[in-house]
């Protein structure tokens, strides 16, 4: 595959079938007769990128104001930084508008049990507004920190044998069947206790994160 | 001895061939050969798609197909999807409601994408189309219940009424009671969408139980589970079922009842639903298992070892939809049990949570692609990639037609090489010669665009973000993609010399949508000015484009060709210019 060069002013190869037209050349004579054009149009990747500016109203993160001499001011920014901002939206720090390419419906999945419109659930007695409830659940051991829902529980039960599951796994090679393991939880005061004690339907509202760990006694 | 020509056909034989001609291509190259099959093709042709509303007016339309029965329309660009286009862009089927109202009263089926409905369309339909059958609105919003109860009144004969994806005001559930008593010819019924809490669940099951036909029903998240084993009994002739809310703190034998309804629907090929799913009900479904064709599980939070239990149960399945909590554990389980796989989705669970939590790697789309040799269609959300694994993927699966790889983290590069995915991509394009649609991620450079346009003849849709060095990438897709229609690039250091350069290429396409990239002011009013098939249109909500040099890039554009000339509902952010080059508004 030739190497092509693209150079300013020089038409591009056209195919045969479409009637070429390069309108590259009325452009440039075009814009020479009004005397605006400028080799500083054309920004490079970095400086595009680097160019990044909140005047916060809109949600897009690259922001042309449009003055061709603001490539020098950010001439040491670093390639692209995704960084927030868009301070609306609490739930969801959304880094790049509309990336990645996931509809917004399908992000509601997680917040809003109830369907879009999130619309309190009355029908099942016990929960009282019926978000999911996700809380980080770290293994000793285990580089990996997963998250569940703990809304999707019933009981103790049920939880530590999801959770058993999913970390057998990652069981160490040290470790044996005897290995025994305790499931503790960081409750709303931050305190780390051991899963069990209170009733099912208080844990789930106060539990924050949880932590297996191992059995040394 | 007398030859008897194709011409001198009486016109009902030539009508009556025509009529096993259905796909919309030969349609149209029929219509091609000369004046009289033009005549008669266009008297008979009964359904239409427009891929771009914009592209053609609605009188245009009716005027050369005076006999339709069933009409296709897309209004937004893809990018809607993803918040890209402002709200009040367009896309507005009441134009084409009120045209067709008075032309075409036979009217039966109405197909939208992607368009905004108003309840006064809904309720025109309604009243104007006698033996309406169909009716589909994917990805639509505008409209409320009201505007469905029209439909449920009004439509004698409704066959098919599928709202899925769209965005419905919900003002009652009791639009269903609209449906009377007499109406037993739905066929589907899908209104997964809504958000309704009180979806009238009597009407419901009464309507269920009155129509025989009745094989797809996808019920919404207000339907919980108690109420599903009563609709499954009452129509176990469902092909397709979408599960309401799959939670429930019921006693035990709700499970045995469940089980025992699903195992009464003989016919249940796909599945879909399963909010909020607990898993301890997942068992009621394994007799239906061996049956399943499609099941969709991307809304379902259920983790391993339960999504391995029921996906080793399928082995007849050939659509799967689920999130990345399927892990490459469970892809592996996948590639062993599911043989006959053609359609993949992994959806993330966690698309801003920065650190993945799930341990789903390139390597679980690498074992999928070794154990199923017959996938088309792939979407794929995941952290990290290379390109030995697309190679892999690509040799394995030559049969793609469609890829999609989103690597969440913009320009993320081979993890292992640190190179870009050029290669990767490129083996892709290569491999898979009849790859319709490809959605490109992770760190590329002109070289990918370069295979692309080189091999990726058959390709119709592209779609790139974050990729690219200059404008040679856009020259070798525009220049080398013979088959490409849709073409949407974001946030690509592509500017005005390729654009400009290719610029009949765009009137064989249906159309173009740049963003954050850096095509100027001045390019895009040239081409406006010369080019008087396309529509160019500017998306700037801070102020009119030509207040600022026309050197300056345009944040957003969309160019799309058409032969009804601009659009006259074009919101105050949408700029296109005239022939002198003048802002129009």
């Amino acid at each position: 595959m030739p190497n092509m060069e693209l150079q300013l002013g020089l038409a591009l190869p056209t195919p045969n079938m479409i009637k070429g037209f390069d309108l590259n050349n009325h452009r440039l004579d075009h814009l020479k007769q009004r005397g605006c054009f400028s080799n500083k149009s054309k920004r490079s990747f970095e400086q595009a990128f680097g160019n990044f500016k909140q005047d916060g109203k809109t949600k897009t993160l690259l922001l042309w104001s449009g003055q061709p001499n603001e490539e020098e001011d950010h001439k040491d920014q670093k390639k692209t930084t995704f960084s927030t901002i868009d301070d609306n939206d609490d739930e969801e720090v959304e880094q790049v508008v509309g990336w990645p390419p996931i509809k917004t419906w399908r992000k509601k999945i997680f917040n809003q049990p109830n369907g879009v419109g999130g619309i309190e659930n009355n029908r099942v007695a016990d929960k009282e507004n019926g978000r999911s409830i996700y809380v980080k659940v770290k293994m000793e051991g285990v580089a990996i920190t997963r998250k569940v829902d703990i809304r999707l529980y019933l009981s103790y039960q049920t939880l530590s044998n999801s959770l058993i599951t999913m970390f057998s796994k990652d069981k160490k090679c040290g470790d044996d069947d005897s290995t025994r393991y305790i499931l503790t939880y960081q409750d709303k005061e931050g305190d780390w206790l051991i899963a069990g004690d209170i009733p099912w339907q208080s844990f789930m509202r106060c539990v924050q994160r949880l932590k297996i760990i191992r059995n040394r006694d | 001895m007398q030859k008897k020509m194709m011409y001198s056909f009486p016109d009902d034989v030539l009508e009556h061939v025509f009529s096993f001609i259905q796909s919309d291509k030969d349609r149209n190259a029929v219509s091609a050969v000369c004046k009289l099959w033009y005549e008669i093709e266009r008297w008979c042709r009964r359904k239409v798609f427009i891929g771009n509303c914009y592209a053609v007016s609605p009188r245009v339309v009716i005027k050369r197909f005076p006999e339709v029965r069933s009409i296709e329309l897309k209004g937004k660009p893809h990018f809607a999807d993803f918040n890209l286009v402002p709200d009040g862009w367009g896309g507005y089927v009441l134009p084409w409601i009120v045209e067709m109202a008075g032309a075409y009263p036979c009217l039966e089926e109405i197909r939208l994408k992607r368009m905004v409905v108003t309840d006064e369309s809904l309720e025109l339909i309604a009243k104007s189309f006698k033996n309406f059958k169909v009716l589909v609105l994917f990805s639509c919003e505008g409209f409320s219940t009201d505007g469905l109860a029209a439909i449920a009144a009004g439509c004698k004969n409704l066959r098919e009424l599928d709202l899925r994806e769209s965005e419905v005001d919900d003002l009652s559930g009791h639009w269903l009671t609209h449906f009377p008593e007499t109406c037993t010819s739905l066929v589907s019924l899908n209104i997964s969408c809504l958000g309704s809490d009180e979806v009238s669940f009597s009407a419901l099951e009464r309507l269920v139980g009155r129509c025989p036909n009745l094989k797809s029903l996808r019920l919404n998240r207000a339907v919980t589970l108690d109420k599903i084993a009563n609709i499954l009994r009452r129509a176990p002739q469902l092909v397709d079922f979408g599960t309401g809310n799959y939670a429930s703190e019921l006693p035990p034998d709700v499970l045995l009842n469940l089980a025992g309804a699903f195992s009464s629907c003989k016919e249940l090929k796909s599945l879909s639903g399963f909010w909020d799913v607990v898993p301890a009900y997942l068992p009621a479904l394994y007799s239906v298992c061996s049956r399943l064709t499609s099941l969709n599980l991307s809304y379902a939070t259920i983790q391993n070892p339960e999504i391995i239990k029921l996906v080793s149960r399928c082995p007849s399945l050939q659509r799967l939809l689920v999130l990345d909590y399927i892990e490459d554990s469970g892809l592996e389980a996948l590639a062993s049990s599911c043989k006959d796989l053609q359609e993949l989705r992994v959806f993330p669970s966690d698309p801003f949570g920065g650190e993945p939590h799930v341990s789903l790697t390139e390597q679980g789309l690498v074992t999928v692609s070794l154990g199923c040799p017959k996938l088309q269609s792939i979407l794929y959300f995941c952290h990290r990639m290379t390109n030995a694994a697309l190679v892999t993927i690509a040799q394995s699966c030559p049969n793609l037609t469609r890829f999609r790889l989103c690597i969440i983290e913009p320009k993320t590069a081979d993890y292992l090489t640190l190179e870009p995915l050029d290669v990767g991509f490129g083996a892709i394009v290569e491999h898979c010669k009849d790859l319709r649609r490809l959605s490109l991620s992770g760190l590329l450079t002109d070289r990918v665009f370069e295979y692309i346009g080189t091999y990726a003849k058959k390709l119709e849709m592209l779609s790139v973000a974050f990729a690219g060095d200059s404008d040679l990438g856009l020259h070798h897709v525009l220049f080398g993609c013979e088959s490409l229609r849709k073409l949407e690039i974001r946030d690509c250091p592509f500017g005005d010399k390729a654009l400009l350069a290719n610029a009949a290429k765009l009137e064989t396409m249906r159309s173009l949508w740049m963003s954050s990239c850096t095509v100027s002011f001045g390019a895009c009013k040239l081409l406006g000015q010369k080019m008087p098939r396309l529509n160019v249109e500017v998306i700037d909500e801070t102020e009119p484009p030509d207040s600022r040099p026309e050197s300056c890039p345009v944040e957003k554009f969309y160019i799309y060709r058409s032969v009804s000339g601009p659009r006259f509902d074009k919101p105050p952010f949408v700029w296109t210019m005239d022939e002198e080059g003048k802002i129009m508004h």
